[in-house]
């Protein structure tokens, strides 16, 4: 699906990259109303889990796997109103996290409007007293051009863990 | 070993628990000996091993083992370490192979577990190994209808004898349709930095928790409504051999917290065979806000279908690994939902699951206090609510809000951590189903 013929222009890696940094900035800030706003209505966020296993018996991940996430729109809504109903007791104090956003790779597709992009997210998570967290996400996310402003379609994620070294997934990838 | 009393840290009859059982090396150590080392443990579900060759790694206790399929369809089970220096044969979670071959030596093993050749054999002279002699040491393997079960003590009862009368309750989950059950493809680790008990005891009785941990988590897969107020009236805790299932009798409630209609309606068209199958009672018990752990680390929700292990790793640490169990002969549509609305909602990422694990942690960590450590922690909910029922066989208790089933676990686990042979371990319940069929 992707062309690697005709290279996205500087303009469009930078308002990509914009929009990645934002969406990294609503996630920080738990601002997740709006983070859900920079989605399309048909969005794929699909964290796959990889078993560790010998080269000759990999396997691509499939949709119909077990999965951290595997949501549509009306998943992540329930997963924010859970942070929204004031019982949310592990929430509380908050968690402390940074994402940080780099390698990004923009690349055109046959649809003038939509636009594979790859890119890293380092998650630190800080909680508790003192409970420090790093996680690494492979993302491979297609970005949509809707009325003009861009959205996030699809993602995968590929986590750099085979155990998953915490208690718990509380923030996005 | 076995040194460590045990008995008077448990304290089933007033209701408490010595919380040192949650923090000490030594006490630990013990288990690892008493409990792990003996009783049968889960190690993989038959549809994890679908060919001949096919493996899968785990743990029983802290030691590693190689779960593999035989070419004549039985399952072998075996340690995971080189007879030679001792490296791991197999870095692998799963996968297919007619060999496992050790990277320090190459050693050679293959998956039934025996030593198969040696690299550069020329080196050997004649009479220096009868490899015959060493192949990795066997676990004896058994299966309860789909699940894999393994343990290294000879001397242990049959796995049917060892599970009792909890075969009338695993039928509910595992035969309430003829195809019988298989996992969904894969499977998610985690670490938690908790006492393995906190998850085991948290699942074999603890409804209570639900009310208030997963307020938040229930309300988000349930349209923003809380729970319905707590009614102990047709619910109950049943125990036997330390195994424990807390139960209500609406069919209902579990099911609804997987956020998917299509599930609830294939399940009512479905319950009248069950009933025919199983009987009314424990068609009603299915799908019911519920939850069940085998002891000693094993556990999983009838309904929202998660299933899952503790593995031990240290006192304050565990492994959980879990898996979400569907009927093979639902259509592929309902499988799907379930797994989506199971991984929505127990999974590190799930709304419910992620409030459990803070908690546990926080169980643990606090121990490292010496004061802290001294105290007890209350279990008496329940104390005199012990009944005899018609239906329900093992050791009952009216009301699902109720410490019973934990406080019957660590009555058992003092049970184990003191027995010299099986034959010490008291029968706390009487059988009616022993040597009989439960379905």
């Amino acid at each position: 699906m992707t062309k690697k013929n005709k290279a996205a222009s500087l303009e469009l890696i930078n308002e990509v990259q914009q929009f990645l940094y934002r969406e990294a900035r609503h996630h920080d800030n738990e601002e997740f109303r709006e983070w859900l706003d920079m989605l399309t209505e048909d969005i794929h966020y699909w964290m796959p889990y990889r078993y560790q296993r010998y080269r000759k018996n990999e396997k691509e991940p499939s949709i119909y796997d077990t999965a951290y996430y595997n949501d549509d729109m009306e998943c992540l809504v329930k997963r924010i109103m859970r942070t929204e109903t004031g019982t949310c007791w592990s929430e509380d104090p908050a968690t402390r996290s940074a994402h940080v956003i780099t390698n990004i790779e923009v690349e055109l597709t046959d649809n003038p409007d939509e636009f594979t992009v790859y890119s890293l997210t380092t998650v630190h998570r800080n909680i508790n007293e003192d409970e420090e967290h790093t996680m690494i996400g492979h993302r491979t996310d297609l970005i949509r051009r809707v009325n003009g402003e861009l959205k996030l379609a699809k993602r995968k994620i590929i986590l750099d863990q085979n155990i998953f070294k915490n208690k718990s997934l509380n923030v996005y990838l | 070993m076995n040194n460590i009393d045990c008995k008077p840290l448990v304290g089933t009859e007033e209701g408490w628990i010595d919380r040192r059982i949650f923090w000490e090396q030594a006490i630990y150590e013990q288990e690892l000996e008493q409990i792990f080392a003996k009783a049968w443990q889960f190690v993989a579900h038959d549809s994890m091993l679908p060919n001949a060759n096919d493996f899968y790694t785990t743990y029983m206790g802290e030691d590693g083992v190689i779960v593999a399929r035989q070419k004549d369809g039985s399952v072998k089970v075996f340690l995971n370490s080189c007879t030679h220096r001792g490296n791991k044969i197999c870095f692998a979670d799963d996968g297919n192979t007619r060999t496992f071959n050790c990277n320090y030596h190459g050693w050679a093993f293959g998956t039934d577990g025996e030593l198969k050749g040696l690299s550069n054999e020329h080196v050997y002279n004649e009479g220096d190994i009868d490899k015959s002699k060493w192949g990795l040491q066997q676990a004896r393997v058994d299966n309860y209808k789909g699940l894999i079960f393994a343990t290294f003590d000879d001397e242990a009862p049959s796995l049917e004898e060892y599970l009792g009368d909890f075969r009338w309750y695993l039928d509910i989950m595992l035969d309430q349709d003829e195809g019988g059950t298989e996992f969904i493809g894969g499977g998610i680790k985690n670490y938690i930095n908790a006492n393995w008990k906190f998850g085991v005891e948290n699942f074999i009785g603890d409804a209570y928790h639900a009310l208030w941990t997963h307020d938040s988590g229930f309300k988000a897969m349930n349209n923003n409504e809380g729970f319905p107020p707590a009614d102990p009236k047709g619910s109950y805790h049943a125990s036997m051999n330390g195994h424990g299932w807390e139960f209500g009798t609406d069919g209902l409630a579990d099911i609804a917290i997987l956020g998917q209609p299509k599930v609830l309606e294939y399940y009512e068209k479905m319950r009248p065979k069950m009933a025919e199958r199983l009987g009314e009672m424990r068609s009603k018990i299915f799908g019911s806000l519920a939850s069940v752990s085998l002891f000693p680390n094993c556990s999983f929700l009838p309904g929202i279908q998660t299933f899952r292990v503790w593995l031990p790793r240290g006192p304050h640490k565990f492994e959980m690994r879990m898996w979400t169990i569907v009927n093979k002969n639902m259509p592929d549509e309902i499988k799907q939902a379930i797994n989506i609305g199971c991984m929505q909602t127990f999974n590190p990422a799930g709304v419910l699951e992620m409030d459990d694990g803070e908690n546990w942690e926080g169980n643990t960590v606090v121990n490292k206090g010496v004061v802290t450590r001294k105290g007890k922690l209350h279990y008496g909910c329940g104390i005199n609510s012990r009944i005899e029922h018609e239906e329900l066989p093992g050791i009952i208790h009216a009301g699902q809000f109720n410490d019973a089933n934990q406080r019957l676990f660590y009555q058992r686990w003092a049970d184990m951590m003191n027995a010299k042979s099986w034959d010490d371990i008291p029968e706390r319940y009487t059988p009616r189903y022993a040597g009989k069929p439960t379905v």
